[in-house]
Order: structure tokens, then sequence, then C-alpha cells
């Protein structure tokens, strides 16, 4: 009797369980809770996380957004008697995250599902029992210094503390508040980077900064995707420069560019030009398709072989009926705008008309089939 | 209660007469047996620690010695020489640089290490050192007689003598806070260390605490735990990005470090007895001298 009600009570346990679990772990798909809490029945209050590497489980997939725009970091008022509360821009770092690995920066132990907050784990006092994470204080003071102190090398309270008492803010607002709405500054981005390398023949390549973002529309996270802050916020570059493997040089190329063959088609002994399409590829794109992003023409992700310069390749089949001339800046006149279109173009990329199948003593430019709408 | 003492002292020095009469070294031999499983602790994780010296203000603080105001502590210059613990500072933090992983350098807390087997509690001949239930490691200022066996004893040359107190001169050391462990809170350093650097805990839980750091943070730290096994293990603990032995720690067997006393009697049955006599007269001397001045002190 004694034991089939035990049992029933932990059944009934466990159904509560699974439906916490449901509640606070939406995406845990097959990940067993042993991996993560020591006890039988976390709760809550006493989750019983075990410091376990969770990194692999983390699915944070916030927008900036969706988290708080600033915090303020007041949790220890009632201990700190030297030092006020400091606001941290929980937005700017979010969005800058995105460079350097995303919100598991900071949220380094994320459960899958939704995304907690550092006193969820963190002890707020010191004396405790479970030493295998730092208590709150700690946490904070970790997570901000280990970036900041790297560019600084201050370690001084008083650079993101106020000293109680010696306030001359009267509105009470902690230091380094600048008010809601704030955004990271516009990163200035080279437009080119010459690097000097090593080989004896091929010296220089030539990278386009510009090219990559601008014209062929890849976002910082795309290549910029594990950085440290301090690589940008250092005034003092040469400190923070690595010495890198030739792998390590050629890991950011290499995700879209064979880094294996063709040495020459980067390493060059000059400066190498921009990207030239007509000059690359044969297709002048300057004079219709400026404007355009490589992705719309050439579709499939990373690859950009196999198209060739035929108007067909994307715009189907033109006819007089669906074709508006006008927008070649002739517009054609009423016997013309009649004809078929291969008729004047022989050839498939519709480049100059031929006059001479229907006229003996006219040809293009001299005379034009219509009215010119725009200079050429 | 001088006459007590008087009394003790008689009784350690017959101790020592039985330990120099043939019997083996035991004067510390019941110490390694009182270490309690709940022993307490300290993990040091130097790879955390950022210099800030706040455990050093507040050391001084806690036991009410002599400091420079706070912000004082922000001048890194003091970074330019290495420092040892002394009469004034229990403990010290330096500097070092961090060649190969990072520009930023690694910062190092010295202070007792509260050893298990503590050579400077087997060095002492009146028992002035003692190990503490907690782990603290403590010194006696009543029944010290001043030879500085510990600070010659002390694998980590912890023991500071106040050698510019002519009157009656203390021995310093770090106590592991121990007056404030008494009363349930925890050392002043592990509680204002901004970034918990230094955990105070169960020796035990720290001991696995690092050893799952080592584990989940391969690149960060090297594969040891210092103290966990030098000298018959420490209760303060340290980990590191980089060999221990590069950041000024001395080169240690997993063997307790015997103390001086030991080191002395055990050469005795290898020699001759003259010496220990010797140091046992000498000790009478200066304990009857410290105990005349204590009457005259009472008397005043
Ligand atoms: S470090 Fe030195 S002073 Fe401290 S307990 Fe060990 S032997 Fe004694
Ligand atoms: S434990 Fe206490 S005595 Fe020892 S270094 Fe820390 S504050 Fe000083
Ligand atoms: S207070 Fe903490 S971080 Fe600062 S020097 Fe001491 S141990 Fe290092």
């Amino acid at each position: 009797m004694k034991s089939k009600l035990l049992l029933l009570i932990f059944i009934c346990a466990s159904l509560l369980n699974a439906q916490n679990k449901k509640v606070v772990h939406p995406n845990l798909s097959g990940v067993s809770c042993k991996t993560c809490h020591s006890c039988e029945v976390p709760t809550k209050e006493n989750p019983c996380i075990k410091p376990c590497p969770r990194d692999k489980m983390i699915s944070i997939d916030q927008s900036p957004e969706e988290g708080p725009e600033v915090l303020i970091i007041d949790k220890f008022k009632e201990q700190s008697d030297i030092y006020a509360p400091v606001a941290f821009t929980h937005r700017l770092h979010a969005e800058m995250s995105g460079m350097s690995g995303g919100c598991k920066m900071c949220h380094h132990y994320n459960p899958p599902g939704q995304v907690i907050g550092c006193s969820d784990c963190h002890e707020l006092t010191r004396k405790r029992v479970d030493v295998s994470k730092p208590d709150l204080k700690g946490a904070y003071h970790r997570q901000c210094m280990d970036c900041h102190r790297s560019w600084s090398g201050k370690v001084e309270c008083v650079s993101c503390h106020e000293t109680i008492g010696t306030s001359k803010n009267k509105k009470k607002q902690p230091i380094g508040y600048k008010g809601k709405n704030r955004v990271h500054p516009k990163i200035i981005t080279p437009d080119k980077i010459k690097f000097d390398t090593p080989k004896t023949s091929g010296r220089i390549v030539t990278f386009y900064h510009s090219e990559h973002n601008e014209l062929f529309g890849l976002e910082c996270q795309s290549c910029h995707s594990n950085e440290s802050c301090v690589k940008c916020h250092n005034k003092n570059k040469s400190a923070s420069l690595k010495v890198k493997t030739t792998e390590q040089k050629h890991a950011v190329c290499s995700n879209c560019h064979n880094t294996k063959l063709n040495c020459s088609s980067c390493h060059l002994d000059t400066a190498k030009p921009g990207f030239n399409h007509k000059v690359s590829t044969g297709f002048d794109n300057s004079k219709f398709h400026s404007k355009l992003l490589c992705a719309r023409c050439h579709t499939e992700k990373g690859k950009f072989k196999g198209l060739n310069n035929e108007c067909m390749n994307c715009h189907g089949k033109w006819t007089q009926e669906n074709f508006n001339h006008k927008i070649t800046g002739l517009v054609l006149d009423e016997t013309h705008a009649a004809i078929e279109c291969a008729e004047c173009h022989l050839d498939k990329t519709f480049a100059k008309p031929v006059c001479n199948n229907c006229h003996d003593d006219i040809s293009f430019p001299k005379n034009i089939p219509g009215k010119l709408t725009k200079k050429k | 209660m001088t006459n007590q003492s008087r009394r003790e002292f008689l009784k350690t020095t017959a101790l020592i007469g039985t330990a120099v009469t043939g019997l083996s070294s035991k004067t510390n031999g019941a110490q390694t047996n009182q270490l309690s499983e709940d022993r307490m602790g300290v993990l040091v994780d130097t790879t955390i620690c950022i210099g800030c010296r706040k455990c050093e203000w507040a050391c001084k603080t806690s036991h009410e010695m002599e400091t420079a105001p706070l912000d004082s502590y922000d001048d890194r210059s003091v970074f330019n020489v290495k420092r040892r613990p002394d009469s004034k500072s229990l403990t010290v933090v330096n500097e070092y640089l961090n060649n190969e992983t990072s520009s930023l350098p690694i910062d190092v807390k010295v202070q007792c290490m509260h050893c298990d087997n503590p050579a400077c509690v087997s060095a002492c001949i009146v028992g002035a050192f003692s190990k503490k239930e907690n782990g603290a490691v403590i010194w006696d200022g009543d029944k010290c007689i001043g030879c500085r066996y510990c600070m010659i004893a002390c694998p980590f040359q912890v023991p500071a003598f106040e050698f510019e107190v002519a009157l009656k001169p203390d021995i310093k050391k770090c106590d592991f806070c121990f007056e404030r462990t008494k009363i349930g809170k925890i050392p002043a350093c592990t509680e204002i260390c901004p970034v918990e650097a230094v955990t105070f805990g169960r020796r035990e839980d720290l001991v696995k605490a690092a050893h799952h750091k080592i584990k989940n943070y391969p690149n960060r730290y090297i594969n040891r735990v210092f103290g966990e096994h030098e000298v018959g293990g420490t209760s303060w603990i340290y980990l590191a990005s980089k060999e221990f032995e590069e950041l000024a720690f001395p080169k240690l067997g997993k063997d307790p470090a015997p103390g001086v006393s030991e080191a002395i009697q055990h050469g005795i049955f290898a020699y001759f007895v003259p010496p220990i006599a010797l140091y046992a007269l000498l000790g009478g001397v200066m304990w009857i001298n410290k105990n005349k001045k204590i009457e005259q002190g009472e008397e005043n």
C-alpha cells in the first residue's frame, strides 16, 4: 500500500515535472534533465544546476530589440555603502554582440528556451554552499571587466561607479546613463585594405571591404562572427595583434573563396583593382544592372558561375508585347513597336540593332527608330 | 596565569626532552589527524584576479592594521617590484606579464596557504601555531617565544617578524580571518573581491570546482590545482593559465614540509644531542624573559 502511494506520488511529481519542463525549456528535444540538473525534481527555487558545458545546447534567437534597453544594476544597493549602481546599456551591447558570438557571449549557460538573466543562476550572497559558480556580484564584474579592462587596462571602481555621497548628479542617474535609445555609433569601415604578406612573389593582397558589404551585400556578421570587442576598442592596435598561422589568416576568406587553389587570383605583386563585372566576366552590368545586389541574378548562394550574358537567363523571353522599350531610353515609333524584337536585335544580348534587314541606307544610331527620352 | 604558563612550558620542554631521548619526532603527529572533512579553504583563480588590491585593503582594515585610503590602491606602480607578505601586510598581490595568450597581465594574491600539514606548526617548539578545525593555521602570541623557527620552516616564507617592534614583537601572518569566521563571516579579502577571484568554501568542494573549471576551459587553465597536493595539501588552492613556478610559486613536492624542530631532532639521531639542548635552553631563557616582561607589565 505504502509503496503504491509512493509510486503514485512519484508519477505525479514526474508528470508535473514534465509539464514544467515544457514551459521552461520549450525546445529541449532529446536532452536529458540530468545533463544539467543534479536533483530529481529541479525547481525554480532550487534548480540544482551542475557546472556542465552547455554551449552546444544554447539556442538564443532573440534579436537585440527583444531584450531590455537599459538595465540599472542596483541589486546590491543594500550591501554597498561606497559605490552607486551602474546603468548597463543592454541593447547597445546586444547589438554589437552579433559580431562576437551573439547573446551567449554573456548568457553563457542559457538553457534552451527563454533567455535568463544573471541572477537566475548566480546567488546574491557571497557566503554560500555552491561554489561552482561565482556569486552575482562576481559574475557581473567578470562580465564587464573581462572586456572593458582589455582595452582600457582600468580596474578602478570609479571608472564605472560613482562614489556615493560625491555625486553631483542631481537626478541620481547612474554613471554611464546617457538616455534611452542610445545606439552604437556608426562603425566606420575601411574601403580597402592592402595586406603585405611574407610571400616573395605575389606579396600584395588587396581586400575591398566596401565591395563585400556594399556591393556583395554581406552582413558584418557574415565574416565578423567571433571578434573580441578589443579588436575595435583598443586604441593601441598593435598590443592586440596576435601572430596568426597561415590557416588562421586565410580562414576569413576561405568561407567563400577557395584559398587552396589559384593563389595568384588574390596574391599579386601590385595592388589589384576593384571588382569590375565587365572586366572579370565580359558582361557589362554598369548600364542597367548596376544597382542590383549580386544575389538578384546569382540566386544560388555562393555560386557565381553558370550564367551567360543572355538576357533570357533572368528575364525570360521578351516580345514586342511584354517589353517596354521606353526603359532603354528610346520610345519606338508605331511602325517599329509592332515588329518582333529579333528583327532588329539579332543576337541574344539585345546589343546594337541592325537596320539593313529592311533599310538600305539607314543605320543606328545615326537614324533613330522613334524618340529618345534620355541622353545616352 | 603566569605560573600555569610556566608549568605548560615545562611540559613542552619535557616533551621535547622525550623526543630528544630517542622517541620519534611526534610533536606534530596529532595535528594531521585533526583535519576535518568540512575544513574550509579558498580557491584563488589567477585568471580572474584583476589586480585591484581591494583584498589588501580589506585585510588590513579587518585586522586593524594601518592602511592608506582605499583609492590609493588604484596605483598600479606597486607592481613594479615583486612583494612578499610582511609584518605590515598579511597579503599582497603581485603582477606578472602574460606573454602568449593575452595582453592582460596575471595577478597573483599571496598569503599564508594554511597548509593541511603545516610546517610552522610542527616547527614551533612551544605550540604557538595550531591548525584549527576550520582549516585556519593561527598563531598564539601568548605562547610564542620569538624563536622564529616558523619563519624558517614555512615552505612559502609566510610568517613575518615585527623587527621594527622592540618590546614585544609579534609573528604576523594571515590568520584566515579566524575572528571573522568564528562569528559566521567570511574572510575579509574574499568578501570584498569584486570579481570573486578568491572563493571561500569547503576545501573539498573547491578542489572539485577547480577541476571542473579545468575540464570546461582547457584553454584557459593548465591542468594543475596548486595546493591540492603540494606539501600534503593546502587550504588555499590556486588555478592559473601558466606554470605556477613561473608565477613565483615555490617548487614543492607532495610530502609535508618538515618542521625545523623535526629536522633538528632527526639530526640528533644521526649526530649528537647538544644543539637541541642548546635551543631548548635558549628557548627557556627567552620564555622566562618574556614572562618577566608580562609580569612587569602587569605590575605597572
Ligand atoms: S604557508 Fe607557512 S605559515 Fe602558512 S600554514 Fe603553511 S607552513 Fe604555516
Ligand atoms: S584571509 Fe583574512 S587575514 Fe588572510 S589574507 Fe584574507 S583578509 Fe587577510
Ligand atoms: S580583490 Fe580580488 S581581484 Fe582584486 S586583487 Fe584581490 S583577489 Fe585580485
